[in-house]
């Protein structure tokens, strides 16, 4: 949010000797043309992780994708939306909407009826599809569990569809994979679903659809762990094969259902992963442009567990991406549930293998995101420093509110989609024509391509909404102020920066450069202006300890960090340092010399630190700028970016070196360990079992936790210890030194 | 019984708002219930809560149908919690226990009584409990973040520089703490750190050590810790002690109850 930039004389006189040097002038080379910005281009915001009752959310598909995407009665307008509930069954109709004012004439409101009903009690048990984990037909079945390829195939497609007229938006399905051999995967197939550019003209009930979900059905059949279906898709003879792979004559092929069926026992984990590497195989060659496949709160569910579906390694993410590096790009390492009680979900002891108790990798999050993205020098940099096109990802996982309805804007809980974090990405009108006129022009495939390219970064509590950043060689006419004018110019207008014949490379981009050829870096971010989606209008607790007074709706971008790691190439498969656990009870002990070789990468570090005083910052525009020079690079590295609205030195939030600390001390899991008091009380309490709409607490709610419990006071906690505590995290730009190491995985 | 009921009563939003009247009519009903657990007595005020709750969900009235069928979801739910509490579901259930201890500690402090104003005892007390009053010792101070492995080598060479008005290259940036309450300096850098950046000299760079390494500061300025003024301050000290005094009755009280139980603690 925009306040007004208040320096020190000591602080000015220190940025007048620091900034300077950042800005010196550089030169672009005779044969560049000056970068500029691209109004072809612009960020679109969107959510690809959340739930309906179809799964185990709490509201229908009509209702989600309303209070995501709407800008009146939910102010969050997500640009695009995926909806992506669990794989495997369940037996409930998310397609029934709870009352009339969700009606539409294709999907009206039906008496009686609601989200919670039976697919028996609503389209009848005889209509349902395939067979039970036994082989019975599930036609047969009282209240029959309907498989998710099926709800997806015939009954969520055809309303995403209709809806994404209706809303003029780029709205389809995706899936949460229950992955074999490990937890979730967020993923998708979008050939054959279509975006309707204008809407529908239904007088009455019943739609048909002019695209399909068919191939994501087929996936969610063929791969998805808790399909136990053997019917190959009722009717569709679907056979689960992947080119080149050994399919029959595996040994845990089932012929009948046409699909691998790993053995359960010892090894489990093992086969289980050999599954999934082959569904993202079966992507990579069927759908290989029109896929994605992004492993969800990657951190979640521990360490890899040979036998068990329990997390993932960073030799499964790895695996993933050889197996398909156009389709497993990412992950989401800045998971969803928010609000919870355990930020994410994550916590101590959460997981049992085998009566041995391992914690969430990390133990927690580490101001909301997983270790895995958090730690500098982590997994994550370990991939980048293969040169890798791994992205980082955020999503809201949204289920439901905790102990308030789904109306209400407190939460215990979740997020809706866009509310706290979102995902920007950028999309690009075809060479030749103007922008987007409108959302709705977007197709899946354009979405699908922009989460590929790696040019978007994520931000929650709407800490940032703008960002530009590139990175530029530099030659003998390169003009800083040039290319500072360029970023501040995307960022004010939310278009692109043209890199093309610049020399330029942006996030997902790799800039390729002389052995000792100096390069320019430029940054812009939007603070916005006005009030944020937090419904919470006093102090910050978390900056009150240090003396600072902000509303929570109203946070300021504190700093911006400029990570660097060098790039040393692809980890060979089965080599020491291509597989390796993080290390349990890292709360207790975070000893980076405990993290094995291949989860690490010791080059990665904070090389600057923009704040108050050494960015250039527009009061009006909430516009900061930051121009630098990495001078005579010889080895081939990444820059990339995270912000943050706490400075460095606050307690139980952040160290000294303004690195996010472990979440536990938010955390009302264990409410002993909870430290930051919230003391402001309400001018108006709300009553219990009321529904609240507003956006205007003025006081620590009620939900806060106390410790002791009833009697003790409150502290920072839930929804009010997520609004403390923002983010924002970019992809990375790639250096590659020409006669160097390649940074063979970004084109 | 298993009468088959009207889809609506099964709602959730219907259930959550008998569920609510059930809570609030519990208490009247326990006590009206006399000693035979076997009886359920269905009262006009369970039929006003069940008519005000259909009507805020619905937008109308309930017929004598719906009325019926709402009676009998209150029945339903009354069985369920009787039998529930005979066998013994609510133990260990924290949330009841927590609404218990909520309304068991309303009842101690519905024995308690404000205390009688005495300026000697206020005065007294706030002296006890100045530091919670006191400005604390702030200070303000500028970080020039280095680059690379932070010896005190390294450091001192990039203060001499920064001293002298020279911007050694590739150094990291600038942090500014402004007004930080010393407390919080100790935490995040150790009190060695927070005594030492106190003491030095403004507006000079100085490396110092922390708990992490050797860094490049700047004394901005350090204000002295400011008194709390008791006459200022009187009206908020007044509450602040009435709820000490309350949260000290409420205390005695209860740990008078504990006298009639024997507790062990672990070895």
């Amino acid at each position: 949010m925009k306040h007004p930039l208040h320096l020190t004389p000591l602080a000015a006189a220190v940025a007048a000797v620091l900034v300077g040097s950042l800005v010196a002038p550089v030169a672009f080379g005779d044969d560049s043309k000056k970068p500029r910005a691209d109004k072809r281009g612009q960020y679109v915001t969107g959510d690809f992780h959340n739930h309906t009752t179809c799964s185990d959310g709490s509201i229908s598909l009509q209702k989600v994708i309303k209070k995501s995407t709407d800008t009146t009665d939910t102010p969050w307008g997500l640009d695009w939306f995926v909806q992506a509930g669990h794989g495997g069954n369940g037996n409930r109709n998310c397609t029934l909407v709870e009352d009339a004012t969700l009606s539409t004439p294709a999907y009206p409101f039906v008496e009686g009826k609601s989200p919670s009903t039976t697919w028996a009690n609503s389209i009848g048990a005889a209509a349902v599809k395939g067979n039970a984990s036994n082989g019975t037909p599930l036609s047969g079945a009282a209240d029959p569990r309907m498989w998710r390829w099926q709800s997806i195939q015939e009954y969520q497609y055809p309303i995403t569809e209709y809806l994404s007229g209706l809303r003029n938006l780029p709205v389809f399905m995706g899936m949460e994979s229950v992955v074999a051999g490990h937890e979730h995967t967020s993923m998708t197939v979008v050939s054959g679903q279509v975006v309707l550019d204008k809407a529908p003209t239904n007088t009455a009930p019943g739609f048909t659809p002019a695209g399909n979900a068919t191939a994501l059905a087929q996936w969610s059949y063929c791969f998805d762990r808790n399909d136990a279906d053997n019917s190959r898709g009722a009717g569709q003879n679907w056979d689960c094969s992947v080119p080149a792979s050994a399919n029959s004559t595996d040994s845990n092929w089932n012929a009948t259902a046409a699909k691998l069926v790993p053995a359960s026992g010892t090894g489990v984990g093992l086969r289980g992963h050999a599954k999934t590497v082959e569904g993202v195989k079966w992507m990579a060659a069927f759908h290989g442009q029109a896929s994605y496949y992004v492993p969800a709160h990657v951190e979640r569910a521990g360490p890899f567990n040979p036998d068990g579906n329990n997390g993932f390694n960073v030799e499964h993410l790895r695996n993933f991406n050889n197996a398909g590096p156009d389709v497993a790009f990412g992950f989401e390492t800045q998971p969803g549930h928010g609000a919870s009680d355990s930020r994410g979900e994550y916590y101590q002891d959460r997981n049992s293998f085998g009566g041995k108790r391992y914690d969430s990798v990390g133990g927690t999050t580490f101001g909301g995101t997983g270790i895995y993205g958090a730690k500098v020098g982590g997994v994550w940099d370990a991939l980048l420093g293969e040169g890798r096109g791994f992205w980082f990802f955020a999503s809201s996982d949204w289920h439901n509110r905790g102990s308030f309805g789904p109306d209400d804007r407190r939460s215990t809980q979740d997020f809706y989609p866009g509310e706290y974090q979102r995902n920007f990405v950028m999309v690009k009108a075809p060479q030749g024509k103007k922008q987007y006129q409108s959302l709705g022009q977007l197709k899946p495939q354009e979405i699908v391509d922009s989460l590929r390219t790696g040019d978007n970064w994520a931000a929650s509590g709407q800490l940032i909404d703008r960002l530009a950043f590139v990175a530029c060689a530099q030659g003998e006419d390169t003009d800083a102020g040039d290319l500072r004018e360029a970023v501040v110019a995307a960022a004010a207008n939310n278009v692109a920066v043209d890199v093309e014949d610049a020399r330029c490379a942006t996030m997902g981009q790799k800039l390729v450069v002389r052995p000792g050829q100096s390069v320019v870096v430029a940054i812009a971010v939007r603070d916005p202006q006005g009030t944020s989606f937090s419904p919470y209008t006093f102090n910050n607790p978390s900056l009150a300890q240090v003396g600072i007074s902000q509303p929570l709706n109203q946070p300021v971008l504190d700093h911006v960090d400029v990570i660097r790691g060098l790039v040393t190439g692809y980890k060979t498969p089965g080599a020491a340092d291509y597989s390796g656990a993080w290390p349990d009870n890292w709360v207790e002990d975070q000893d980076m010399a405990r993290v094995p070789a291949a989860a690490k990468n010791t080059s990665a570090a904070v090389i600057k630190t923009f704040a108050d005083g050494s960015w250039k910052a527009s009061a009006k525009s909430g516009i900061r700028s930051m121009v630098f020079t990495v001078p005579a690079v010889t080895q081939s590295q990444y820059l990339r970016l995270r912000g943050a609205n706490l400075p460095a030195g606050v307690p139980y939030e952040t160290d000294a070196n303004g690195e996010p600390m472990a979440d536990v001390y938010t955390n009302a899991g264990t409410p002993s360990m909870l430290k930051i008091k919230c003391e402001v009380t309400p001018t108006a309490a709300i009553a219990s079992g009321a529904t609240y709409t507003g956006a205007a607490i003025d006081g620590c709610p009620a939900h806060m936790a106390r410790y002791p419990a009833v009697t003790g006071p409150q502290y920072v906690s839930y929804d009010v210890a997520a609004w403390a505590d923002l983010s924002f995290y970019s992809n990375p730009v790639f250096i590659e030194v020409k006669g160097g190491t390649l940074v063979a995985g970004v084109k | 019984m298993s009468t088959a009921l009207p889809s609506w009563t099964r709602e959730p939003l219907l259930h959550f708002l008998l569920a609510g009247a059930i809570l609030f009519g519990l208490d009247a009903l326990l006590l009206a219930r006399k000693d035979d657990p076997k009886h359920i007595v269905v009262s006009a005020a369970v039929d006003e809560e069940a008519r005000q709750a259909f009507t805020a969900a619905r937008g109308h009235a309930p017929n004598a149908a719906e009325l019926q069928a709402l009676r009998q979801v209150y029945l339903d739910n009354e069985v369920l919690y009787r039998e529930g509490i005979a066998m013994g579901l609510d133990k260990g259930d924290t949330a009841i226990r927590e609404r218990v201890i909520f309304k068991a500690l309303a009842m101690v402090e519905a024995g308690t009584k404000p205390p009688v104003q005495d300026a000697d005892t206020l005065q007294k007390w706030f002296e006890k409990n100045r530091s919670r009053y006191d400005n604390p010792m702030r200070l303000t101070f500028d970080e020039a973040v280095f680059a690379g492995a932070s010896t005190e080598q390294a450091v001192q060479g990039f203060v001499k520089a920064l001293n002298l008005g020279e911007e050694p290259e590739l150094q990291a940036g600038l942090r500014v703490f402004r007004d930080r309450p010393v407390k919080t300096v100790v935490e995040s850098y150790g009190e060695d750190f927070a005594t030492a950046l106190a003491a030095l000299p403004p507006n000079v760079w100085h490396a110092l050590k922390d708990k992490q390494g050797w860094r490049a500061v700047r004394l901005g300025a350090a204000a002295a810790a400011i008194p709390a003024d008791f006459a200022t301050l009187r009206n908020v000290i007044q509450q602040d002690w009435v709820d000490a005094m309350m949260a000290e009755q409420r205390s005695a009280a209860v740990h008078a109850m504990a006298k009639k139980y024997r507790i062990e603690f672990p070895q």
